[in-house]
C-alpha cells in the first residue's frame, strides 16, 4: 500500500510536469472534439496523430494518445444527448434516454450526469489500474513462452468472439492480420518473407498505413456515402444541477456501470462500446427506474456513460501489464510504444516507471480536466457541430497523407495507405471487421516469437501447451468461449446485445 | 438456395489470400516443429486462413440472402476498368521514363479516376485519387502545391462543395500544415516546388 502511494506520487510528479500537463490537455481537447463530431472516432484520430508523436518522449506521447481515447467518451455523450446523434459508437445507447431527457427540458441534468458519472468511473478505474498493474505484472513475469502464446491466442479468440457479426469471419480477419504481420524480415534467419523484393517491406507492412487506411480513409468514404443528417439544436441545455431525486436515482446506476465497465474493459475485444451496451441492458432490467425507460430515465444515461469511461481506462490494464492490446485503440498504443523503442510487456512497469505511473496519474488529471472542458464549455462544442463534414474530410485526408509520408520520408507509405483504404472499404462492404485484423497484425509477430521459443524449449513437443497449467487454463477458456459462441442460442443473444 | 453474396465474396477473398500466401511460402524453409524455419508460422496461419475462408464460403451458400448493395451496370463495368487503368498507367509511366514509385502512383491515380466514371464510386475513387495526386506531387512540387492538388481532387467527391469553400479550406490547411509539420515537427520535405527554389 505504501509502495503504491510512493509510486502514485512519482506518477503525479511526472504527469504534472508542464509538458505532460500540456499534452494531456491537448489530448483531452482533441478527444472531446472528435467525440462530439460524428464520423471521426478515436481509432482514426490516434492513427492520424501517431506520426506526430514520434518526436516526443514516449511518456508524453502515450499520455496524449490516451487522453484522446477517454476524452472521446466524454465528448460522444454531448452529441448523443443534445442531438440524438451518437458522436461515438460507445454513446449510441446514451441517445435512447439522454435525448428524451433533453426533450423533457433536462438536457443540462443529462449532461451533468454523463460528465460526473464518467468522472467518478474514471477515478475508480484509475485506482484499479494502479492497484492491479503491479500485481498482474508479478503473475505475468512467471509466464513461459508457451503461456504467453496461449495468452495471446486467448486474447485473439475473445476479441473475435466479441466482435460484431459472424464469429468465423472475425476469426478469419484475426488470422489475416496475423498473416500480414508476418511480412518482412524473419527475425531469426534474416530471410525476406512476402516482400516481393520491395525494400520498404523488409521492416514489415507499415502499421500506421494499415490503421490509417482501414480506419481513417475507408471511414471517410463510408461517411460520404451516407447523406448528412445533422439537426439543429432544438432543446435548451437548461440547468446543469441535478435535483435531489435525480441524484438519488443516478448514483446506484453509476456504481453499477463503473463495476461492469471496469470488468468489460479488461476483456480483449471489449472496450468502451461493449461496456456501454452492457450497462444499458443491465439498467433496463434491474434499475429502480426501469419502467420509465423510453421516456427519459436518468439511469439510462448514468449507467452507460460511467461504464464506457471505466472501460476506456481499464482496457489499459492488459496492455500495460501483459503487452496485449484489448481493442483496436490499444493495438495502436502497442504500435506507438514499439516505434518509440519500448517493448510492451510485464517488464514495462519496472523498466519504464515514468511511463507506467505517469500515464496512470495523468488519466486522473485528464478526467478532472475533461470535467472542466465539458460542462462549462458545452456551448463551444455544440458550435463545433456546425462544421460540415465536407470541410472535415479533406483535412483528414491531408493529415493522413503528410503524417504517413513523414514516417520514413517515403512516398511508398502514401500508396500503401491508399491500398489499405481501398481494402478497408471493401472489407466493410463485405462485413469483414477491421478491428480484429489490426489486433491480429500487432500480435502476429510476437506470437511467432513465443511459439518458436516454446517449441524449442519443449524439443518440438506440442503437448507443452496443455501440460503447463497456466497455458492449459488459458487455452481451455479460449475453447469454451469459442464453442459457446458457435451455439446458435447464445449467438442470437449476442447479436441482440450488439445490435445497434 | 439462399445465397449470401457478402459471405461468398468475403470468404473467397480470404481463400485467395491464403492460396497466394501458401504459394509464395514455398520459397521459405519450413524447418521442424522444434526448430521452426521462416516458413513454418506462415504455413500454419495460411492453412488456418484457408480453412476459415472455406467455411465462410460454404456457409455463404445457405445463410443468405444478403446481397451486396444494388449495383448499376456502370458501377460493375467500372471495377475491371479501374484495374485495367491501373496497369496501363503503371506501364505507361514506366515507359515514359518515370522511375522509383512514380509508376505506382500514376497507376493508382489512373485506376482511381477510372473508378470515378461510375457515380456510385465517386467518393471512393476521388478521395483515393486525391491521395495519389498528393504522393505524385509531394517531392517535386513541394508541400503547398500538393495540398492544393489533393484538396481540389478530393473535394470533387462531395457535390455540395462550392468554389469559395474549397479555396478557404486550401488556405486554412496550407497554414495549418506549415505550422504543424514544417515549423513544429520540421519534417524533411520541400515546401515549394523544387524547380523554383533551385
Amino acid at each position: 500500500m505504501e509502495l503504491l502511494l510512493t509510486n502514485l506520487a512519482h506518477g503525479f510528479s511526472v504527469a504534472l510536469s508542464f509538458e505532460n500537463l500540456l499534452f494531456a490537455l491537448l489530448g483531452c481537447v482533441i478527444g472531446t472534439a472528435i467525440g462530439v463530431l460524428p464520423g471521426i472516432g478515436p481509432v482514426a484520430t490516434i492513427s492520424l496523430l501517431l506520426p506526430i508523436t514520434f518526436g516526443q518522449p514516449a511518456t508524453t506521447a502515450i499520455i496524449m494518445l490516451a487522453g484522446i481515447y477517454y476524452g472521446a467518451q466524454y465528448g460522444g455523450s454531448t452529441t448523443a444527448i443534445l442531438l440524438n446523434l451518437p458522436g461515438e459508437v460507445s454513446s449510441v445507447v446514451t441517445t435512447l434516454e439522454g435525448y428524451k431527457m433533453a426533450r423533457n427540458g433536462r438536457a443540462g441534468a443529462a449532461l451533468a450526469t454523463a460528465a460526473l458519472g464518467s468522472f467518478f468511473a474514471g477515478t475508480v478505474s484509475t485506482i484499479l489500474v494502479a492497484a492491479s498493474g503491479p500485481l498482474l505484472t508479478q503473475v505475468a513475469l512467471s509466464f513461459g513462452p508457451a503461456d504467453y502464446f496461449s495468452l495471446m491466442l486467448l486474447g485473439l479468440i475473445i476479441s473475435a468472439v466479441l466482435a460484431q457479426g459472424s464469429v468465423v469471419k472475425a476469426v478469419g480477419m484475426v488470422v489475416l492480420g496475423v498473416s500480414l504481420g508476418l511480412v518482412g524480415t524473419d527475425v531469426q534467419t534474416g530471410q525476406q518473407r512476402f516482400t516481393f523484393g520491395i525494400p520498404e517491406l523488409s521492416d514489415g507492412i507499415g502499421f500506421v498505413s494499415i490503421a490509417m487506411g482501414m480506419f481513417g480513409i475507408a471511414e471517410i468514404i463510408l461517411n460520404l456515402e451516407r447523406p448528412e443528417s445533422r439537426s439543429i439544436l432544438s432543446s435548451k441545455v437548461g440547468s446543469l444541477f441535478l435535483t435531489r431525486e435525480e441524484l438519488k436515482r443516478a448514483t446506484p446506476s453509476v456504481l453499477r456501470g463503473t463495476a461492469l465497465g471496469s470488468v468489460l474493459g479488461i476483456l480483449p475485444g471489449g472496450g468502451a462500446s461493449l461496456a456501454a451496451f452492457g450497462a444499458y441492458m443491465m439498467e433496463r432490467r434491474i434499475s429502480k427506474g426501469r419502467h420509465e425507460f423510453g421516456s427519459g430515465a436518468i439511469e439510462g444515461v448514468a449507467g452507460p456513460e460511467a461504464a464506457n469511461n471505466a472501460a476506456a481506462q481499464t482496457s489499459f490494464i492488459p496492455l500495460l501489464t501483459l503487452g496485449i492490446p484489448a481493442n483496436a485503440v490499444m493495438a495502436l498504443m502497442v504500435g506507438a510504444l514499439i516505434i518509440q523503442g519500448i517493448q510492451p510487456g510485464p517488464r514495462m512497469v519496472e523498466a519504464q516507471p515514468d511511463l507506467f505511473w505517469g500515464l496512470i496519474a495523468s488519466m486522473w488529471v485528464g478526467n478532472l480536466m475533461l470535467l472542466v472542458i465539458n460542462l462549462p464549455m458545452i456551448g463551444v462544442w455544440v458550435k463545433l457541430l456546425q462544421v460540415p463534414y465536407r470541410y472535415l474530410y479533406p483535412s483528414i485526408l491531408i493529415f493522413c497523407s503528410i503524417g504517413v509520408y513523414s514516417l520514413n520520408n517515403n512516398v511508398f507509405d502514401v500508396y500503401q495507405t491508399l491500398f489499405f483504404g481501398l481494402f478497408g472499404y471493401l472489407c466493410s462492404k463485405l462485413r469483414l471487421e477491421a478491428a480484429p485484423m489490426l489486433i491480429g497484425f500487432v500480435l502476429g509477430p510476437m506470437m511467432e516469437e513465443h511459439l518458436r521459443r516454446a517449441m524449442l524449449l519443449s524439443r518440438g513437443d506440442v503437448m507443452v501447451f496443455v501440460e503447463r497449467p497456466i497455458s492449459a487454463t488459458l487455452l481451455a477458456i479460449g475453447a469454451i468461449a469459442l464453442i459457446t459462441m458457435l451455439l446458435p442460442n447464445i449467438r442470437k443473444k449476442k447479436e441482440e446485445a450488439l445490435a445497434e | 438456395m439462399k445465397l449470401n453474396t457478402k459471405d461468398l465474396i468475403g470468404g473467397g477473398l480470404l481463400v485467395l489470400v491464403a492460396v497466394v500466401g501458401l504459394w509464395l511460402n514455398q520459397d521459405h524453409t519450413l524447418g521442424t516443429a522444434r526448430r521452426m524455419g521462416p516458413g513454418y508460422m506462415p504455413m500454419l496461419s495460411f492453412w488456418i486462413l484457408l480453412g476459415l475462408g472455406a467455411i465462410v464460403v460454404l456457409s455463404g451458400l445457405f445463410n443468405g440472402p444478403d446481397p451486396l448493395d444494388k449495383w448499376t451496370p456502370l458501377e460493375i463495368y467500372a471495377v475491371p476498368l479501374g484495374v485495367v487503368a491501373f496497369f496501363i498507367g503503371y506501364y505507361l509511366a514506366g515507359m515514359v521514363g518515370f522511375t522509383g514509385w512514380y509508376p505506382l502512383g500514376f497507376g493508382a491515380l489512373a485506376g482511381c479516376l477510372a473508378f470515378s466514371v461510375a457515380p456510385g464510386w465517386r467518393p471512393l475513387g476521388l478521395v483515393h485519387a486525391g491521395m495519389a495526386v498528393f504522393g505524385l506531387m509531394l517531392e517535386q512540387f513541394g508541400l503547398m502545391v500538393s495540398i492544393v492538388g489533393c484538396v481540389i481532387v478530393a473535394s470533387l467527391a462531395d457535390p455540395t462543395h462550392r468554389v469559395k469553400g474549397v479555396l478557404g479550406m486550401i488556405v486554412f490547411l496550407c497554414v495549418l500544415c506549415w505550422f504543424v509539420f514544417i515549423r513544429e515537427l520540421d519534417i524533411r520535405v520541400p515546401l515549394w516546388p523544387v524547380f523554383l527554389t533551385q
